[in-house]
């Protein structure tokens, strides 16, 4: 089976996976355009390293359908392998190994040898960083395996790179330096990135889907998942006793989220025409001051909260 | 089985750059090098310790060439074949463990190459350290004795690589169904030790692969044991067991 140019580099159609009684994947429809900086956003336990599981062929799906570049990645997962390029949680490497090895070996599996081989390991050594790096594997950080483990995922110029939580275990160094790398290849390869943390997606990403309880509950592009919902962000801010209006507004069925910091309530509304007639007149209700109340643009953890609620409190 | 050789070529790299160029091959060239002294100074030391025991008089002949033979068969069905039977748990457990199945796996490997390479490299391993060490003891034997029956050597080491091929191919299976070195080690050593209480039943020695470990230990004192059914059951069980552990690994998810 062909790659097909022209297909979404991801089609997932009604994707269900079950472990005994727990369902993992509840349905999931997703497709990913070529080109993309996909995030794959969800509260840990959503489901989104079973997807990346079944995408890459680690895991059959218990139904549903699930194709990379229109190849089946169920029936065809050795053709759909070719084209893949794929960074685990946490990576496994052989611990006497040095990067160069790890880099030429994997390349190998891939059935490349020769020059064009080497001029390719001296690269993605050169990307990761590690060009000087004479140790062996066992002895490296967790931020210098994770930039190795991308560029053992891109050794055969992958159409696909799917990237579970790169960022989750790095200090900020190390999340910088593995964002930087991910951000470079923006535009050259599809990069299909799970991860929770929120500030991740809107540095790299351009496109985004929530995942929750195994179903994605919102994708688009990342300016549209998060302009809509910046009408319904909203920032109040009282005189005094903002606690009692922080309850009161709680109690409101629109409320998806109420935030307070000081005399300030950042609130995020499900009906937004609700929230402007609802919000003054509960202040008035209150005998409160209103110093200020405006609508504020939404940031992409508004909207994962809005649908994800507390449960999946994003860093 | 797209992907054998490359992973096959690592293999071959692990072994001489980690512990498994050690640990069976070391105990191999040990026995091989020690059993022939043995053989040869096992009755001075008995006499020796007897000796001071008046009235106690244990009559040992003098040790010959096929004593040698037969310390080194004794080893190899005994030590040798358990401590390959605990190396050989890890491999495909160990690879599971550390996530490297996954580096590997997502590759263009297929599961058949990853299990069959892994285990054509310990019988590799295994057959040329047995066969460096039956070279040892040989000479060690010509040296100590004066002669050495190379035909002996030749039977029993021969049949000790197919019973060592057998048990690898069991324990590769334990180890691909039960995920774990210590579960599929204690199984394969307990398969080890029924296949040794198998020896004392007429109609398993002829037909199993007890059949063979009779015919290795019986060997060196002349009493021949035919294996024309064991033999070719025990490769075809070996055939039978490898398949069986791509079958499973093949339906595994990780």
């Amino acid at each position: 089976m062909p790659v097909d140019e022209t297909a979404p580099a991801v089609t997932i159609r009604g994707l269900v996976k079950r472990f005994g009684d727990v369902t993992a994947l509840d349905g999931v429809d997703l497709r990913v355009p070529s080109g993309s900086v996909f995030g794959f956003l969800g509260p840990n336990g959503a489901g989104k390293t079973t997807t990346l599981r079944i995408l890459t062929g680690l895991a059959r799906p218990t139904s549903g359908e699930v194709f990379l570049f229109g190849m089946d990645a169920v029936k065809a997962s050795a053709e759909t392998r070719r084209i893949i390029g794929f960074l685990p949680d946490v990576p496994g490497f052989y611990g006497w190994m040095t990067a160069e090895e790890t880099i030429r070996f994997t390349g190998r599996l891939f059935g490349l040898g020769g020059d064009a081989l080497e001029e390719r390991v001296r690269a993605l050594l050169d990307l990761a960083g590690l060009s000087d790096v004479k140790t062996r594997v066992g002895g490296f950080s967790r931020g210098m395996r994770q930039r190795l483990g991308i560029a053992q995922a891109l050794v055969n110029a992958p159409k696909l790179l799917m990237l579970d939580e790169p960022t989750s275990a790095l200090d900020p160094m190390g999340r910088k330096d593995v964002l930087e790398m991910v951000a470079s290849l923006a535009g050259r390869t599809t990069v299909f990135f799970s991860t929770h943390i929120l500030s991740d997606v809107e540095r790299v990403c351009d496109r985004v889907a929530i995942l929750d309880k195994g179903r994605v509950v919102m994708s688009g592009p990342l300016d549209e998942i998060t302009m809509p919902a910046g009408a319904h962000a909203f920032e109040i801010e009282v005189a005094e006793d903002a606690e009692r209006l922080e309850q009161a507004l709680r109690d409101l069925p629109w409320a998806t989220s109420v935030e307070r910091t000081g005399l300030t309530l950042s609130v995020t509304a499900s009906d937004p025409i609700a929230a402007q007639r609802d919000v003054p007149a509960q202040v008035a209700r209150l005998g409160l001051a209103l110093v200020r109340f405006e609508t504020r643009e939404a940031s992409l953890e508004d909207v994962f909260v809005g649908l994800v609620g507390g449960e999946g409190r994003p860093r | 089985m797209s992907g054998f050789a490359a992973f096959l070529a690592k293999e071959f790299t692990e072994i001489r750059r980690t512990w498994r160029i050690w640990v069976v091959p070391g105990i191999l060239i040990f026995v091989g090098l020690t059993s022939p002294v043995l053989a040869k100074l096992t009755p001075a030391l008995i006499g020796s310790i007897t000796a001071g025991q008046p009235g106690f008089v244990i009559e040992i002949p003098d040790p010959v060439p096929a004593d040698a033979v037969a310390q080194w068969v004794k080893n190899l069905t005994q030590m040798v074949l358990i401590a390959e039977i605990v190396a050989a748990a890890g491999l495909v457990s160990g690879e599971r463990r550390r996530g490297t199945t996954i580096l590997v796996l997502t590759k263009p490997v297929s599961r058949d190459a990853f299990v069959l390479a892994k285990w054509v490299s310990e019988m590799a391993l295994v057959t040329v350290a047995t066969l460096v060490a039956a070279a040892g003891c040989y000479l060690v034997t010509l040296a100590v004795f004066g002669t050495a029956p190379l035909g002996l050597f030749v039977e029993t080491t021969a049949l000790w690589l197919v019973l060592a091929a057998f048990f690898d191919a069991l324990v590769f299976a334990l180890s691909v169904w039960t995920g774990s070195t210590a579960a599929a080690a204690g199984i394969g050593i307990g398969g080890y030790f029924l296949v040794s209480a198998l020896t004392v039943w007429a109609p398993a020695r002829a037909m199993t692969p007890a059949g063979l470990l009779v015919a290795v230990t019986a060997a060196p004192s002349g009493q021949g044991f035919p294996v024309t059914f064991a033999l070719p059951v025990t490769l075809v069980l070996t055939a039978g067991l490898l398949l069986l552990a791509v079958a499973l690994f093949r339906r595994q998810e990780l």
